[in-house]
């Protein structure tokens, strides 16, 4: 209770300095309404990497003496662009964003621009260079292109495979797919037999994979997934099917697959880092407040591949030494 | 078509005849087709394997769509089955996992897989009560009533599990959904989940079909007014369609929590709108009166069938969305141009 008050009172004095009137108050413990406020705003919270992510944000800003609030934007652009009407109505001091449209959100981070408040990204790129403060992005096309490398190693260079993608016209799943394909395509002894989708979820990609096995099931090697969740989903129903020999690659790091992994029910995932990425955001629109203007515009926090191998190293939505700076 | 035998009838009359048939089976017409043509171009959709996966593959929204039907029969609509599908999945995980913890009197009480699936059924029945009560006591529009409860129950599941999946339910918690009828001879080989979905469906369609309260659904639906004026309890027979229609949300995501062992917060989104299109399809009139759970279960089959073949057949994913929809309009498209000839 004192250390967050002292907590408040640095703070307070802190955006006094940047900013010379009005003076600093710090008076008596009412100055918690004139705490800073950081608004935290998520492109979704239905999926547990996301709610990480803005969780994580809110609890650095926090400690950093800020008041946070998490906005959802529930994947839609238009519920984000109110979101960001009402933070810079809310007298907020900063935005740390994760965007629910590479394209579509850039006109909420110029508003929030025009205004004079900072936008932070986190996680998801928005494309344009001169619209957010700074962009602390997870590599999701490297990230696949080393699960790509390790994708063909595991399986030999040779195999049929099968694909699922998450939602169709979504960036990320666009760019996972993309950069396991610039690997995996120079092999040709790996063919993809069938490709569908299953937009993210987990019950979609098993009954995809239930029916994919019905077609495509003998002599099936592998199956790349776009993400975690649609990973257990694939994995449930080769298992049922009593085909544990096909190896299952996923994308995220979710506990649950790391978990699988370590029992080498799942062959491999892509670890990112959200709790890396929210961190460094919050400390970014700290420094930014506090007076400093000068940040790379994207600062890239890699993704690390996850195998029964290495998976000691990691869990709980990182790497297990949670101080090993990812970017930095 | 000739007539069969040397019979004077005039061919005239002999197709005149089919015409209306046609249209009265065109949904086991359609699903006719669409099996043949699988049939003939795929060598893996007549595989046992296959065919369980079509049963497993429409239990979920076979409970959902067989309840809807009730709500869409007097004229209702109910959005909010998804979400109720996965606050009820979400209850039922959460019990099972970790029971329930009462801060104020310091007391966990446990519950066994059989009792917390019984209280996600119990939860949609909960939410049905709500959705049915708005309807009638506070006279809200159906849509809105349940557009609202829509977002309620997400809220929440999201509430309940923090956005997080609920996973590791154990293996007795799976029977359900990934069990089969392995102690009968013959059918051993029948998912439980379709035991579970077909039974309740039949149970309905004796509702429907065979008692007062069945009865009612079609004269509320038909023209509201008129069963009003003839004494019928209009507002009860709501409540009790409202009411059929969350349970059964509640059942489908007891299953669905079963089959995948695990409870997602995003689980059933968009749920609500396979249950309509089945319904609809089954040749249900979204202005209610018009419609049978038969109809229903037959729009059900025709679009698991429809989703597996799509996949059977590589059809590319952009695509499949294209199809379904056509498919939907087809079906109503038919139903529009028929209407009033059966």
């Amino acid at each position: 209770m004192i250390r967050r008050f002292a907590a408040v009172v640095i703070a307070c004095v802190a955006v006094g300095c940047s900013q010379p009137t009005p003076p600093p108050r710090v008076t008596a413990p009412s100055a918690a309404a004139g705490t800073p406020k950081v608004a935290v705003v998520i492109s979704t919270l239905n999926n547990p990497w996301f709610v990480v992510l803005g969780e994580t944000a809110k609890a650095r800003a926090e400690e950093l003496g800020y008041e946070a609030t998490i906005f959802d934007s529930q994947n839609d652009t238009a519920k984000e662009a109110s979101h960001f009407e009402n933070v810079l109505a809310g007298g907020y001091k900063a935005i740390l964003f994760n965007a629910t449209d590479s394209d579509g959100s850039i006109a909420n981070v110029r508003k929030a621009k025009a205004a004079g408040v900072p936008v932070f990204c986190i996680d998801r790129e928005i494309n344009a260079t001169d619209a957010a403060t700074s962009q602390i992005l997870s590599d999701n096309h490297g990230g696949c292109v080393a699960l790509g490398q390790h994708f063909v190693e595991a399986l030999d260079g040779k195999g049929a495979y099968v694909e699922i993608l998450g939602y169709l016209g979504d960036n990320n799943a666009h760019n996972r797919s993309k950069g396991f394909h610039e690997v995996v395509d120079n092999y040709p002894g790996l063919t993809m037999v069938a490709q569908q989708a299953a937009d993210f979820d987990r019950a979609k990609a098993l009954e995809v994979m239930e029916t994919l096995l019905q077609k495509h099931g003998e002599g099936l090697a592998a199956v790349f997934c776009g993400n975690d969740a649609m990973a257990m989903g694939a994995y449930q129903a080769l298992a049922a099917a009593g085909r544990t020999d096909v190896k299952v690659f996923g994308f995220d790091g979710a506990d649950e697959a790391v978990k699988l992994i370590a029992e080498k029910k799942i062959a491999a995932t892509g670890m990112q880092f959200p709790k890396t990425m929210a961190r460094q955001a919050a400390e970014y629109a700290d420094a930014w407040i506090k007076g400093k203007r000068d940040f790379p515009q994207k600062v890239p926090v890699a993704v690390e591949v996850v195998t029964p191998e290495n998976v000691g190293e990691y869990g709980d939505y990182g790497a297990k030494e949670d101080a090993r700076p990812a970017t930095n | 078509m000739p007539p069969p035998t040397a019979d004077t009838t005039p061919l005239r009359t002999a197709t005149a005849g089919l015409v209306p048939l046609l249209v009265r089976f065109r949904s086991v017409l359609a699903l006719a087709v669409l099996v043949l043509l699988l049939s003939l171009t795929t060598d893996s959709f007549w595989s046992e394997k296959n065919l369980q996966n079509v049963l497993r593959q429409i239990s979920v929204n076979l409970c959902l769509s067989v309840g809807m039907t009730l709500v869409v029969l007097t004229g209702g609509i109910d959005l909010s089955v998804g979400s109720t599908l996965a606050l009820a999945g979400a209850v039922t995980a959460g019990l099972a996992k970790s029971g329930l913890r009462l801060e104020r009197i310091n007391t966990l009480i446990e519950f066994t897989p059989a009792g917390a699936m019984l209280a996600g059924v119990a939860t949609g029945l909960v939410v049905g009560l709500v959705n049915g009560a708005a309807v009638t006591a506070f006279r809200l529009p159906p849509f809105v009533a349940t557009l609202g409860m829509l977002s309620i129950a997400r809220g929440l599941t999201m509430l309940w599990t923090g956005g997080n999946p609920i996973h590791d339910l154990g293996p007795a918690f799976s029977f359900l959904g990934n069990g089969r009828l392995d102690a009968v001879p013959l059918l051993g080989w029948v998912p439980m989940l379709i035991v579970v979905a077909g039974t309740l469906a039949a149970i309905v369609a004796v509702v429907a079909g065979h008692t007062r309260f069945g009865r009612g659904l079609y004269a509320v639906g038909g023209n509201e007014r008129a069963a009003n004026a003839s004494g019928l309890p209009v507002a009860g027979i709501k409540r009790g369609a409202y009411l059929w229609c969350g349970a059964l949300a509640g059942v489908a995501g007891v299953l669905l929590t079963s089959r995948l062992n695990a409870a997602t917060p995003d689980a059933g989104m968009g749920y609500e709108l396979d249950a309509i299109a089945a319904v609809v399809i089954g040749g249900a009139s979204l202005g209610g009166g018009r419609g049978s759970i038969a109809g229903t279960v037959l729009g059900c089959l025709l679009i698991g069938v429809l989703n597996i073949g799509l996949v059977l057949l590589d059809v590319s994913p952009y695509w499949q969305q294209v199809i379904k929809g056509l498919v939907i309009l087809a079906a109503v498209a038919i139903d529009r141009a028929t209407a009033g000839r059966e």
